[in-house]
């Protein structure tokens, strides 16, 4: 039972004075020479030697360590991505192997030489270099680029092209572009962009363009427009005809018969403005039947001839008395009747 | 009669030089064909004779065959990708590409396919196409850099 708990209880207190192992990061730079580090939770409190192994070869020191506060915390050496990589780290009687994949730990360089070119064409191009050793076709790209410091435009160009086109830039605009790389997929994609190359920028000579991006007649041209409204607002409140013209209205009709007129809205001074300030004779009109002369004759006697009557207008007459028989020889239908039989 | 072996030598010359585009451009086919086929693999789970990650470059050609006979085994010709790919694997501009070895170095210590321990498939195909991405061009680059350290 002693032994048992004896045993416990080095097993929980153990892990406390064991020493930390470290951690190794491996990272191909530039595709030019693997970078491990081991610094990664902080400087390690012993100086480690560092030993590599690529493929089958045999182990090997390291010859260029990286160092802070005069701790070993890394080391630089040459290698192949396509092949196992075997890091060691020895002190005294420890050993910590591990075992990476570099195939896509590469990290590029920033591309360089970023410069902008004002095309023939009109439109801006953006040319630059790559500085790793891999060929143009196993590196992509990544553009960004900004007008007048807004939100960032990200867009990819292809492996093996090292340009970018803004069609027809704005003269008035600021054109901010940067650049970064990654190995390309056909070549064994690198999970890391590089770093974003050194911004350029381009501006036209003539626009008047800075950086608090507000021209001073903005400010006035918003009071104007804003006077303008004001104007404008009082004028159609004020000028009913203007404002009718401008905005007719829609006629509401509603389930109750009323007077039509009642629909629009109209003050009773326009409504009073739209009826006529004159009278004029309404002309009564008759029908009259035409009787030829020989049924006259037979019927009573009378040589008279009738002919279809048209109301003269040129008589004045009251309005009122549209029944009064008109100075002619009409003859009613009745007569006309009569005289057929 | 020297104005013909001048022309006959200028366009052997000229031919070297379209070459490497056309061997580039068959490696990037053979890399679509694989992503392809890896993408519609039926059994993850089969166990197949895989060549080891470290090739050296006088037994990639020896490695290609094994990957390509393999595949042959497993797989067959039967489907759209399979053949694509086996095809693309023995075409001449591939074999030419992956062609690393100078005649000094001898080919006799290479392993045969069958001595090769059985990976899963999914292993089989990242270590084909790491295979592929190991360019001719592209191997010269980081050869002459190598040399430098």
């Amino acid at each position: 039972m002693m032994p048992a708990r004896l045993l416990l209880l080095l097993c929980l207190i153990g892990p406390v004075f064991a020493e930390k192992s470290p951690d190794v990061d491996c990272l191909v730079v530039n595709l030019e020479y693997i970078s491990c580090t081991w610094n990664k939770t902080g400087t390690p409190e012993v100086n480690y030697t560092f030993y590599s192994k690529l493929g089958n070869d045999q182990w090997k020191i390291c010859n260029h360590y990286l160092t802070e506060n005069n701790m070993n915390i890394g080391c630089n050496q040459p290698g192949d991505r396509f092949k196992t990589f075997k890091t060691r780290l020895i002190y005294g009687n420890n050993n910590f192997e591990k075992s990476h994949e570099l195939k896509k730990q590469v990290k590029l360089n920033p591309p360089t030489n970023l410069t902008v070119l004002n095309g023939s064409d009109f439109n801006l191009w953006f040319y630059w270099n790559y500085t790793s050793p891999a060929p143009l076709h196993c590196v992509e790209s990544e553009v960004r680029f900004r007008t007048n410091n807004n939100n960032w435009d990200f867009s990819k160009v292809s492996a093996g092209i090292q340009k970018y086109c803004i069609n027809l830039p704005s003269s008035s605009s600021r054109y901010e572009l940067q650049v970064r790389n990654r190995v390309d997929d056909t070549c064994g994609e690198s999970i890391f962009w590089s770093d974003w190359s050194e911004p350029v920028v381009w501006a036209s000579n003539n626009s008047t363009y800075s950086d608090d991006s507000m021209s001073p007649w903005t400010p006035v041209m918003y009071v104007v427009g804003a006077i303008t409204l004001i104007l404008l607002a009082m004028i159609l409140l004020h000028h009913e005809r203007l404002r009718i013209i401008l905005v007719p209205v829609v006629p509401k009709p509603s389930p109750f018969l009323h007077n039509i007129e009642d629909w629009f809205q109209f003050s009773k001074g326009l409504k009073d403005n739209f009826k006529p300030n004159y009278n004029e004779r309404a002309c009564p009109v008759r029908e009259y039947n035409y009787v030829s002369q020989s049924d006259v004759v037979s019927s009573d006697g009378s040589t008279c001839s009738v002919t279809t009557d048209q109301t003269d207008c040129s008589i004045e007459q009251d309005p009122e008395d549209l029944s009064a028989p008109i100075p002619s020889n009409p003859v009613s239908s009745e007569e006309v009747q009569k005289a057929s039989v | 009669m020297k104005l013909i072996v001048f022309c006959l030598f200028t366009v052997y010359c000229c031919s070297l030089v379209k070459a490497s585009p056309l061997e580039r451009k068959k490696l990037q086919e053979v890399l679509r064909e694989l992503k392809m086929l890896k993408r519609d693999l039926p059994n993850t789970e089969l166990m197949m004779n895989t060549p080891p990650k470290d090739i050296e470059d006088c037994c990639c050609l020896t490695a290609l065959t094994c990957f390509r006979e393999t595949l042959l085994e497993h797989f067959g010709i039967s489907g759209k990708y399979q053949k694509k790919l086996y095809k693309s694997l023995n075409h001449t501009l591939t074999i030419n590409g992956l062609n690393f070895c100078n005649t000094e170095t001898s080919t006799n210590n290479c392993s045969t396919c069958h001595s090769h321990p059985k990976e899963k498939a999914s292993e089989f195909f990242n270590r084909l196409e790491s295979l592929v991405q190991r360019v001719r061009l592209f191997q010269i680059y980081f050869r002459k850099l190598y040399i430098k350290y």
